[in-house]
């Protein structure tokens, strides 16, 4: 034990000449010779927090990140000399809310929305190709079995299709019933149509594709199943078609929204199998950061995936009885397919870095 | 020393708000607070009168200029419709362009950011807004429009859309960092974020009593920093006594016989606390802190 009767640092000066010993405390010093940069520092934060960082001067915009890395510095070294409760704390939200100034977002909105079109969708995208390949395939076997199935035996269509989505087609339908009616129903009026468009988009397929997507957390088994299934819906109803001799008259009516909304289906299943794929190899990393990783790709597959209905829904609601040619159909059809292919294929390929 | 002023704060405020810790790419460590769910549903549900009056201003002339036209099923249309657009580009415009706070989240305090202390990008902004239509929006369009599907028994289509509405809707009670859906998948967080205002040294040079070591080594950081606390109070009858009561138990833990003033009780204990901070922030630099009264004196010796 020290047996100085001395308070610690405890300095003569003037003040302790006169009989008042004076304290100079190392933290107290600290802050008088920083505290102008905090104060100027306080004030532009507060400045871009109210109006925005377009509104500060170029000296302004020069000094902020100077002084934002003096403020991290002085916490850093307030953490290990300083006991003041009152200090600590500013700085270390005054740190916080400069953090915030200096990494937010640093493009504007369209700015971000147009990279995130023209980069970071497609090349999303293109890096899940092997998933979009397992997921088309599911789809596809799902197809050849509805076909099959409903070729030999047109009483499979009631248990694969849903009364909602059979819309009165069925085993009992006839060759005029289905060329009429459907194939080439009248068009309907714009209003129509555009209620058609709506009723259709929160339907029955995207809440199958949502399905798709979300349960890929499901270790991707539903994903693919959902998948098959969707599949088999639509291998049901081509087989119907077939039996009625209007094979070729039921695809081009089908592939003018088909190619755009089979599309996002398939995209949502690659971005359920990707989300399937890190939880169950999860590789260096714990499972839920894995997730966060790599979630964000498959979020942007998602979003690509929700747009495209949006398109299918236009598509089917207004065009497809619009365009009462079969011919004509195929071509928009396979044409807007192209265009999606080339989007997601070549779109911003060599501005990746 | 982040661990003893959030004590003190605790020691204060009796709640503890839930915190996290980011690292700025310069690579030091910022406490953060998360939103409580109060505060968010608050903000959310701000947003959310913003949003259903925006999408009533622009629905209203469209349904004027259809007119009679349309049936019931249509209007519900433009209405998901319309609402769909206006809703994602509010949230998207308003998360880039206030740096991660809609207006409800500004009223409130809340920010969005990078769970791991990176910059908050614009995808990650666009995913988590996005991912709103896959985990509520959609879903309850759905079954607005399908509302005809009652035909007694159980739909399981219904069914499985409310279970999936309802696990989205507890996903943020049941994760430790409170985050939705869309904060899960695009790495971001929701934070509380105050202002905090400097206030002035209590330090200020001249001391008219002075203490020995032995009486300093009677506290620790925490009862220093309550003591701070205690001292920045503004004036009045009740502070005045909670000094004058922490002032006699100081003098019979130091044994300080000689009698304090009245008057003197203020001027006693800002120098007590100037001589307890230099002493333990000396300590303290010598690697020899102290966290409270009842922390053992390190057993260098």
């Amino acid at each position: 034990m020290i047996e100085s009767m001395t308070v610690p640092d405890r300095r003569l000066s003037a003040a302790a000449i006169a009989g008042k010993p004076a304290l100079v405390l190392k933290s107290s010093e600290f802050r008088k010779g920083r505290e102008e940069g905090w104060r100027e520092l306080e004030t532009l934060v507060g400045h871009v927090e109210r109006r925005g960082v377009r509104l500060l001067s170029l000296y302004e915009l020069q000094r902020l990140p100077i002084l934002y890395r003096a403020a991290l510095s002085s916490l850093s070294v307030a953490r290990t000399i300083a006991l003041d409760r009152n200090l600590l704390l500013y700085l270390e939200n005054l740190a916080l809310r400069a953090f915030l100034v200096v990494y937010g977002p640093r493009i504007s909105p369209l700015e971000g929305m147009r990279t995130f079109f023209r980069l970071e969708l497609p090349s999303a995208v293109r890096a899940a190709r092997w998933h979009i390949v397992v997921a088309t395939l599911a789809l596809l076997v799902g197809v050849a079995a509805g076909f099959m199935l409903t070729l030999q035996d047109e009483a499979w269509l009631s248990s694969l299709i849903p009364s909602g989505l059979a819309g009165g087609r069925g085993a009992a339908s006839t060759r005029a019933d289905l060329y009429d009616k459907e194939l080439f129903a009248p068009s309907p009026s714009a209003v129509e149509a555009f209620g058609l468009f709506a009723n259709v988009l929160f339907s029955h397929n995207t809440l199958v594709g949502i399905m798709t997507f979300g349960l890929g957390l499901a270790a991707g088994i539903p994903t693919l199943m959902l998948n098959v299934y969707q599949g088999l819906t639509l291998g049901a109803f081509l087989a119907l078609h077939y039996n009625r001799d209007l094979t070729v008259d039921f695809l081009g009516w089908i592939s003018i929204h088909g190619t755009t909304e089979l599309g996002a289906l398939i995209l949502l299943a690659a971005g359920g199998l990707l989300i399937a794929e890190k939880i169950l190899f999860p590789g260096r990393y714990a499972r839920i950061d894995n997730l966060a990783l790599h979630g964000r790709q498959a979020a942007q597959i998602a979003v690509g995936a929700v747009l495209m209905l949006f398109v299918a829904a236009i598509l089917e609601g207004g065009l497809r009885q619009l365009v009462a040619s079969t011919p004509l159909r195929f071509g928009i059809g396979f044409g807007i397919g192209a265009l999606w292919i080339a989007y997601f294929s070549f779109c911003g390929r060599r501005a990746r870095p | 020393m982040t661990l003893v002023h959030e004590r003190t704060s605790q020691f204060f405020e009796g709640v503890r708000r839930t915190r996290r810790e980011i690292i700025t790419p310069e690579g030091v460590s910022i406490p953060v607070e998360l939103a409580d769910y109060g505060e968010r549903l608050s903000a959310f549900l701000i947003d959310w009168v913003i949003w259903v009056v925006a999408t009533i201003v622009i629905y209203l002339p469209i349904i004027f200029l259809i007119g009679k036209a349309g049936s019931i099923l249509i209007a519900v249309s433009i209405a998901l419709f319309v609402g769909f657009l206006i809703r994602n580009l509010y949230f998207v415009y308003f998360e880039i362009a206030w740096r991660g706070a809609t207006p409800g989240k500004r009223v409130v305090g809340l920010r969005v950011i990078d769970r791991h202390g990176g910059p908050l990008l614009p995808t990650s902004v666009i995913a988590r807004n996005l991912t709103r239509e896959v985990e509520m929006f959609l879903p309850l369009g759905i079954l607005m429009a399908g509302g005809r599907a009652a035909e007694g028994g159980v739909d399981w289509e219904q069914l499985t859309l409310a279970i999936w509405m309802l696990f989205f809707a507890v996903l943020p009670a049941i994760n430790r960092d409170r985050m939705r859906g869309g904060d899960l998948i695009a790495g971001t967080m929701v934070i509380a974020l105050s202002k905090r205002a400097l206030s002035s040294d209590l330090v200020d040079g001249a001391v008219h009593f002075s203490f020995t070591e032995q009486q300093l080594r009677a506290y620790g950081a925490f009862e220093l920093q309550v003591l701070e606390e205690l001292l920045r109070r503004p004036d009045s009858a009740e502070s005045l006594r909670v000094l004058n009561d922490v002032c006699d138990k100081i003098c019979r833990r130091i044994n300080w016989t000689a009698p304090v003033p009245p008057n003197q009780v203020a001027l006693f204990l800002r120098d007590f606390y100037t001589a307890e901070r230099a002493f333990l922030e000396r300590e303290q630099l010598y690697g020899k802190g102290r966290a409270d009264k009842y922390a053992q004196p390190n057993p260098t010796k």
